[in-house]
């Protein structure tokens, strides 16, 4: 064993800049957060009464604790949306600035895109895609590299779980071809 | 002796080469995820998970809780070397851990770090064996009352004791509760809340919002930060190593004080974040020179990661015996129990004997292994922060939904999966805290059936969570926890009012 | 006569092990669809399935358990139903096909399925803790002058536990409250603790706890006795246990274990999968299953498997009716 001292310096050209503008503010979101929960809650309260509320003989009927809970989530909404519209702090503060949207974007985006992907194509053609073109359209990472480790990612993958641990990923026409 | 016999029979399910060979996997992918930005303990074993389905039980158990050792070992090298800390309860870890670094004590400092996990993994495992078989005898006593005493205990500890606004700790667990609810209701065989949908039949399953909560989330939160780092990882020569491990002695008292801080946070729900900086304030109060501490004294390393890995390990106790999770971490080997089969509980101590014993067997053997993997390979390790966060991030997206699939084999869980990400990001940019979600999640349905079958046992008589010593004393403390801040007001106030009589008189 | 030419020329072919089909074969890997959780009954055979498949050689594919226990195995028969025209899914099924569809208003019925072989019939007896009652009568009678009501252990609501517990109070008039646990294990150590007075567990569900010793079996629910008679406990055998009807409670009661094809497959490929399983019961492996299970040895194809359907599904419909456990 020797003293070997490696310095590890990683940048972040892409990094978003401080002074980028706010999208939203926290009151926003927590008002809209709010008001989904109580559309939620509203929801399943009413389906729970339709299967049933009551307390006959044996306990409870399978609706009724569902329904007191969603009770106490809409509740606890209105409470949250009350609070939202009266604090003074929250509202300066911002939820996400511009730059981070992009961001937060760039990665949700391409993944929403491989969940579709994965419905028709199959799980390992869709992580095929999603690594190299991620890697080479956010990252601007050289195209071959961004293909080779897609293609070594995926082929690992593919190798572990369906060969080496049967356990079955979901599969699109190219791998039909091949006959799996 | 039959702790000690257990043991050793625990050993000998062990030490085969395959579950050798699992263990080592085990802890390289750990250390992998556990310094990967954006990963860490919780969110690696979640992502790992599919791969230990088609195992037996215990191989299964060894591999994650060994993931699980290698995630918190890796998380000290990014908090040691990059002032990255992986994972909240690491936090403590850089106060001291980074400046020792910066004057080029980096290998002293993960030296410090790696023992003293070890040290805090020890001592909890020692008690979890001694206490293991206390449990096994205990076991029978719980029937559903019992049981349903238990999980309000731990729900209550969480409204009451939790640090977040109380609304939005309210709506996080009652949202999992009736997530939890979807499906088919056992007590009465019905459908409730699946709106005619063939997909949420089988309800929501906890692994899945996990993996959306805690992985996808992450990566989302990850990439609206500055990425950039900066840092020196050095090898650690033996020479360190025995250095530090000499100096070990002086520190005893530190290193007993914060296992037993590590010990109670890890099984009452107070959990590693709580006990990591618990173990570093009390190691600051009682130095002679507290203002030495943050500019790089070795204590202010041992401290923390002692009373960190203590509670992380002891936080597997009540999750064996009672299916608490303490811990992030548990809930998910909770999750993982169930998918094997296993009935988490105390009864596993009566039934699994194999399964309990091999485990608490993996975390000695895991420990071992892991300190001197870690030891011997940290600027490997290091190295791999230079991985660009774009190569990363694709690949742990497709990590997770080969995750979230592979638990149920389907489709929709992926996109469900994709859903519980953006909501644990939203979640977590407002503060309404996640912990309280997956908690309810994995223990809501369980909780419903043990209310409703003593009520059905009881003829629907409440007074059945009164019945008898055990479950009366459990249900009333509960009720205290969940009042506790009235409670603590209350007496803030007596006090007060105390004050000023005691001055005049 | 028939049936034995059957068997030996099945036993012929496994013995030259090479599995010589020339009809249709799998070309991916075959899916067992278990209607239950990890570690049930069901989970347990399909891996013996799995196992003695693949140590005597039967079949070039692997074998892949999937477990889709939700909604109280709703969720597999909804995936068989939605699997249409593909041969290479299997279906352990139970008495959950007829008896689901009637008490959750699942859009479901056995004859979208192709069936191809019942390999079992599972057992059902009356257990109590050993600190209980010695005999049926005796239990009977306790449970009649309780003044809480009996406290009957099982798995799940409006199944077979809680059919046969509405059975066993009919004929005697002795009133129960049933407690559906999640699963079979959860209802023995229950008794064990005796937080429950008794269960209607499946021999193999008590197993482990009647060889420590901690419960009791009172009878089974069945015409004869289990056949077994390889010592279980220090004392006793499967077959030492009394039937419920030697002991003056009329009620029986079986539960099929089948397997099934999804429908619309194709008769090459059903005929595979018969051919495929005659040889399973012949292996070591399942015959050893068996007795660890103490299940019941059948084997049914064709028409006598869709006759023996037809009763069978008739005979729980006539139950679940009486229990007034259909929904509206």
């Amino acid at each position: 064993m020797s003293d070997t001292d490696l310095e590890i310096i990683v940048d972040d050209p892409t990094a978003p800049s401080a002074d980028s503008p706010t999208v939203t503010s926290n009151r926003t979101a927590d008002v809209v957060v709010s008001l989904l929960l109580l559309a939620l809650a509203v929801t399943l309260g009413y389906d729970n009464w339709r299967t049933g509320i009551a307390w006959d003989e044996t306990g409870p009927q399978p609706g009724y604790f569902p329904f007191y809970l969603s009770v106490i989530l809409g509740a606890a909404s209105v409470y949250g949306l009350g609070a939202a519209l009266l604090s003074r702090k929250e509202a300066l503060e911002g939820f996400v600035t511009r730059a981070q949207l992009r961001r937060v974007m760039a990665v949700f985006v391409p993944t929403f895109l491989f969940c579709l992907a994965t419905q028709f194509l199959g799980l390992y053609v869709a992580s095929f895609l999603l690594i190299g073109g991620f890697m080479r359209l956010v990252g601007k990472i050289a195209l071959w590299k961004s293909l080779l480790t897609a293609f070594l990612f995926t082929a690992i993958m593919f190798v572990t779980f369906d060969v080496v641990f049967d356990v079955i990923m979901p599969k699109g026409p190219l791998e039909a071809a091949f006959g799996y | 002796m039959e702790a000690f016999g257990l043991l050793l029979h625990g050993f000998a399910v062990l030490l085969t080469w395959k579950t050798l060979a699992l263990m080592m996997v085990g802890l390289v992918l750990g250390i992998f995820v556990g310094v990967l930005p954006g990963l860490g303990g919780p969110n690696g074993v979640a992502i790992l998970l599919p791969l230990t389905f088609t195992m037996d039980p215990t191989s299964a158990i060894v591999m994650l809780s060994c993931i699980y050792w290698g995630a918190l070992f890796g998380g000290a090298i990014t908090s040691i070397l990059f002032n990255i800390p992986g994972e909240a309860w690491s936090v403590a870890t850089t106060f001291d851990g980074y400046p020792m670094a910066q004057q080029g004590r980096a290998a002293e400092a993960l030296t410090a770090a790696f023992t003293s996990s070890f040290i805090g993994s020890l001592v909890a495992v020692l008690l979890i064996t001694f206490l293991a078989p206390l449990i096994s005898s205990f076991a029978l006593k719980f029937g559903p009352p019992e049981f349903f005493a238990v999980y309000l205990l731990t729900f209550c500890s969480f409204v009451g004791l939790g640090r977040e606004a109380k609304h939005k700790t309210v709506i996080s667990m009652s949202l999992g509760l009736l997530l939890a609810g979807i499906g088919m209701d056992t007590v009465s065989g019905q459908l409730r809340m699946t709106f005619g949908s063939g997909e949420l039949l089988r309800g929501i399953n906890f692994l899945v919002a996990v993996i959306g909560l805690f992985g996808i989330s992450e990566i989302l939160l990850t990439m609206e930060e500055r990425l950039a780092l900066r840092g020196h990882a050095a090898a650690i020569s033996l020479r360190v190593v025995l250095s530090v491990w000499k100096e070990l002695p002086r520190y005893w008292v530190t290193l007993l004080r914060s296992s037993v801080i590590g010990c109670w946070l890890g099984i009452t729900p107070g959990g590693a974040i709580a006990a990591s900086f618990m173990g570093y304030n009390l190691a600051k109060r009682f130095a002679k020179e507290p203002e030495s501490f943050g500019k790089g004294r070795i204590e202010g390393v041992f401290a923390p990661e002692t009373a960190a890995h203590a509670s992380g390990t002891s936080a597997l106790l009540p999750m064996l015996a009672l299916g608490i999770p303490g811990s992030g971490t548990a809930a998910i080997l909770l999750g993982g129990l169930m998918v094997w089969g296993l009935n988490p509980g105390p009864l596993l101590f009566v039934e699994h004997k194999d399964f309990v014993w091999g485990l608490i067997a993996s975390m000695y053997l895991g420990n071992v292994v892991g300190l001197v993997l870690v030891l011997s390979t940290v600027p490997i390790f290091a190295s791999i922060l230079r991985v660009p966060f774009a190569a990363v991030a694709p690949m742990i997206v497709v990590s997770c939904a080969i995750g979230a699939y592979a638990i149920q084999n389907a489709m929709f869980d992926i996109w469900l999966m994709l859903l519980f990400g953006v909501v644990g990001y939203v979640f977590k940019k407002i503060g309404i805290p996640l912990a309280p979600l997956t908690l309810a999640l994995v223990l809501g349905s369980r909780a419903e059936d043990a209310f409703r079958l003593s009520m059905i046992g009881a003829g629907g008589d409440i007074k059945v969570f009164w019945s008898n010593y055990l479950v009366g004393s459990i249900t009333t403390l509960a009720i205290v926890l969940l009042f506790w801040p009235l409670i603590d007001k209350a007496f803030a106030r007596l006090r007060e009012l105390g004050r000023p009589a005691k001055r005049a008189g | 006569m028939r049936k034995i030419v059957q068997v030996a020329a099945l036993l012929a072919a496994m013995l030259t092990a090479t599995p010589g089909h020339a009809g249709w074969e799998p070309t991916k890997p075959v899916e067992i669809v278990v209607a239950a959780g990890a570690g049930g009954a069901s989970d347990q055979m399909a891996r013996m399935m799995q196992a003695a498949i693949q140590k005597n050689n039967l079949m070039k594919q692997p074998m892949v358990v999937s477990l889709k226990g939700g909604a109280s195995g709703a969720e597999a028969l909804m995936y068989m139903k939605a699997s249409e025209g593909d041969p290479n899914k299997i279906l352990i099924a139970y008495s959950l096909i007829y008896m689901l569809p009637l008490s959750a208003k699942i859009p479901f019925d056995w004859h979208d399925l192709t069936p191809v072989a019942v390999i079992a019939l599972d057992q059902f007896a009356l257990w109590d803790n050993v600190q209980g009652p010695k005999t049926v009568k005796e239990f009977i009678d306790a449970a009649k002058e309780a003044t809480f009501p009996f406290k009957m252990g099982g798995t799940g609501s409006k199944r077979e536990d809680h059919v046969l517990t509405v059975f066993v109070e009919q004929k005697t008039g002795a009133k129960f409250s049933y407690l559906p646990y999640k699963s079979g294990g959860e209802a023995a150590t229950q008794l064990v603790g005796g937080h429950i007075e008794s269960n209607v567990n499946n021999p193999s569900e008590n197993l482990e706890v009647w060889r420590a010793g901690q419960v009791r079996p009172l009878c089974v629910f069945d015409k004869e006795r289990i056949s077994y008679t390889a010592k279980v406990t220090a004392t006793q055998s499967w077959h030492d246990i009394p039937t419920c009807k030697e002991e003056g409670l009329d009620v029986q009661y079986l539960m099929l274990r089948a397997i099934f094809l999804p429908g619309k497959v194709t008769p090459e490929q059903k005929a595979f999968y018969v051919d495929l399983f005659s040889k399973v019961v012949q292996t070591p492996e399942y015959k050893d299953y068996m007795e660890k299970q103490a299940l019941k040895p059948i084997f049914l194809t064709g028409k006598d498997m869709l006759q023996f359907l037809e009763d069978d599904d008739a005979l729980n419909k006539s139950l679940m009716t009486q229990a007034g456990f259909v929904a509206k």
